[in-house]
């Protein structure tokens, strides 16, 4: 299980900013965009065939070229005096067939990231993720928080679009389990010392199980990421993706039957505190084919 | 962070030098293939059970399986043909930390003894007739190992797509400086489940050669006509059945539902009658 850095760059104490794929893809844009905007440069990976069996081989005139796995790259950058180090997982590790990331992978991956954060010196942990929500998709959405102490918890209210979990309606308590390693690894930053926080962008919870993403929830992310790292951020190149994934929503919303549609409505002007019906017959106008499918494997030569 | 060692168990150390690897993955098993060559050649070289990788860690262990009856753990097996000094490895598909595994598989043989090639033996279910002659398509890790295979009448594969297991083995295998092989036979989709004895025939020939094995020739013969036999009698009796295989024969495809109506026929006149 090895770390390898192709470079050892001279930062001091940076913010680590970590992406894995996850519900709407919400948090990996969120995080990826904000590493292509700042143009952080690779300087490292974490060697995948520990954790992944490999996605693609490639077998020219009967010699094997190689074998393709999810990648899990380091990035890092100056930004306004401040050094930002950036990790980007392609797939989480996952035992039994899991599309989140389980067991003790999931744990020994947290770790290796942190290894390297801590190696230049990092001290504080930013992940993104998804807030699942009873919210119209028409509204912009909100980024939930959860921080690793009270100092980072106020921190949050100084951050425009934001809210805590515990002020989310029916989180009241603040309780709650971030799946998967946007969660974790916030969890073994803290059992390290580390600070950490977790910025989840929300999507209506009729959405959260279709398999397209959620590019409106990423801007609300981003916007949250530029003051914390303190830059103006161009984010129009998310317009075009959001419109075509808007375009699709409202595809099936303009199926909705009038009385669903105007129970579904209540939610631009009520803050509703739990799913209720409609999620479950929203969920049904959405396509087979935005559903999850199974993966094949293996070759077939013919 | 450190990978804990995989649990293997020698029973005993062969006398091998400088001895070939075959690999045999059993789960899927197209045409029986691995199953029967594995058997003939254990029937006919009189190898010896040398060691094994235990499932822990591997495998999930959520039940247990059977085949004709029986219930069967999975299993990962050395057996050793010292006078043929070749060194067989015939093993479940792990469905946990592959890359250990096929890491442990290596190391464990290459203790046994220094290996000198690595092949894999796998099958898949092709748009052919059975009285057309089997290919054989072959994946390389070195190229060196292409050019001395050239006279071999393999098929060179090309493929852009998800990994079979005995790909990665070949990528670990390229790491380790192993040369290696995989071998895949193509198997008419219609004998898929109820084996395809030309094609085990046809890896023995391979293997024959390419291991001075010393095998009687024709060692298939029998089954071989038999089946041939019972087709040609269904060809007979039932005349859409010939126009699939005629079609096959000539090298022309089937629709998705006449390709389900010869394998049925086909099966029930294999395995039910029999």
């Amino acid at each position: 299980m090895a770390i390898k850095l192709y470079k050892t760059p001279d930062l001091h104490k940076p913010t680590l900013f970590v992406g894995w794929p996850g519900i709407g893809q919400i948090g990996i844009i969120a995080v990826n965009s904000l590493k292509d905007l700042v143009r952080a440069e690779e300087f490292g990976e974490i060697e995948s065939w520990d954790f992944f069996y490999p996605r693609k081989v490639s077998i020219r005139d009967g010699l094997l070229e190689g074998l393709e796995f999810p990648s899990n790259k380091f990035y890092y950058q100056r930004v306004n005096q401040k050094d930002l180090l950036f990790f980007i997982g392609e797939e989480q590790p996952a035992e039994g067939g899991r599309i989140h990331a389980s067991g003790e992978k999931a744990y020994q991956m947290a770790n290796l990231v942190l290894d390297v954060g801590l190696r230049f010196g990092c001290e504080r942990v930013y992940t993104s993720g998804a807030c699942v929500s009873p919210v119209h998709h028409q509204m912009k959405p909100r980024v939930c928080t959860v921080t690793s102490s009270e100092k980072l918890r106020s921190e949050v209210k100084e951050y425009s679009n934001t809210f805590l979990m515990s002020e989310l309606g029916e989180h009241r308590e603040g309780d709650g389990i971030i799946t998967g390693l946007n969660g974790l690894l916030l969890g073994v930053a803290k059992e390290r010392g580390l600070e950490g926080m977790c910025l989840m962008g929300e999507i209506p919870d009729w959405l959260s199980g279709a398999s397209i993403a959620y590019p409106r929830a990423s801007r609300s992310v981003l916007e949250v990421f530029g003051q914390i790292v303190g830059i103006d951020m161009d984010l129009h190149f998310l317009d075009k993706i959001e419109e075509q994934v808007e375009k699709t929503v409202e595809s099936f919303y303009e199926k909705f039957p009038p009385e669903m549609k105007e129970e579904y409505d209540q939610r631009k002007v009520i803050p509703q505190a739990k799913p209720g019906a409609i999620t479950l017959q929203a969920q049904i106008y959405i396509d087979d084919r935005f559903k999850k499918g199974g993966d094949g494997g293996g070759e077939s030569p013919s | 962070m450190g990978v804990e060692k995989a649990p293997v168990e020698i029973y005993q150390s062969p006398r091998l030098r400088n001895s070939s690897l075959l690999v045999l993955w059993q789960n899927q098993d197209v045409g029986k293939l691995t199953s029967r060559v594995a058997d003939v050649l254990k029937e006919k070289l009189g190898g010896k059970e040398i060691s094994e990788i235990k499932p822990s860690g591997f495998f999930t262990f959520g039940g247990v399986g059977f085949k004709n009856d029986l219930v069967r753990m999975p299993q990962s097996k050395f057996w050793a043909f010292e006078k043929q000094n070749l060194l067989i490895f015939k093993s479940d598909e792990p469905e946990f930390e592959h890359y250990h595994f096929l890491n442990t598989l290596l190391d464990v043989s290459k203790d046994h003894d220094q290996i000198k090639e690595l092949y894999t033996l796998n099958a898949f279910p092709s748009l052919t007739a059975h009285t057309r002659p089997r290919r054989i398509l072959a994946v390389f890790n070195q190229s060196d190992l292409r050019e001395r295979c050239e006279r071999e009448g393999l098929e060179p594969l090309t493929w852009e797509g998800p990994p079979a297991l005995s790909s990665y083995l070949l990528w670990v295998g390229q790491r380790k400086e192993v040369p290696g092989v995989s071998l895949w036979l193509e198997i008419p989709f219609y004998l898929s489940a109820c084996g395809d004895p030309q094609a085990v025939q046809s890896t023995l020939s391979f293997l024959d050669k390419r291991f001075h094995l010393g095998l009687e020739r024709g060692t298939m013969d029998t089954e071989i006509e038999e089946l041939n036999e019972k087709i040609a009698q269904l060809r007979k009796e039932n005349l859409e059945m010939d126009r699939y295989l005629t079609l096959l024969e000539t090298g022309l495809g089937l629709e998705e539902e006449e390709q389900l109506k010869l394998a049925k026929e086909v099966y029930d006149v294999l395995e039910k009658r029999a």
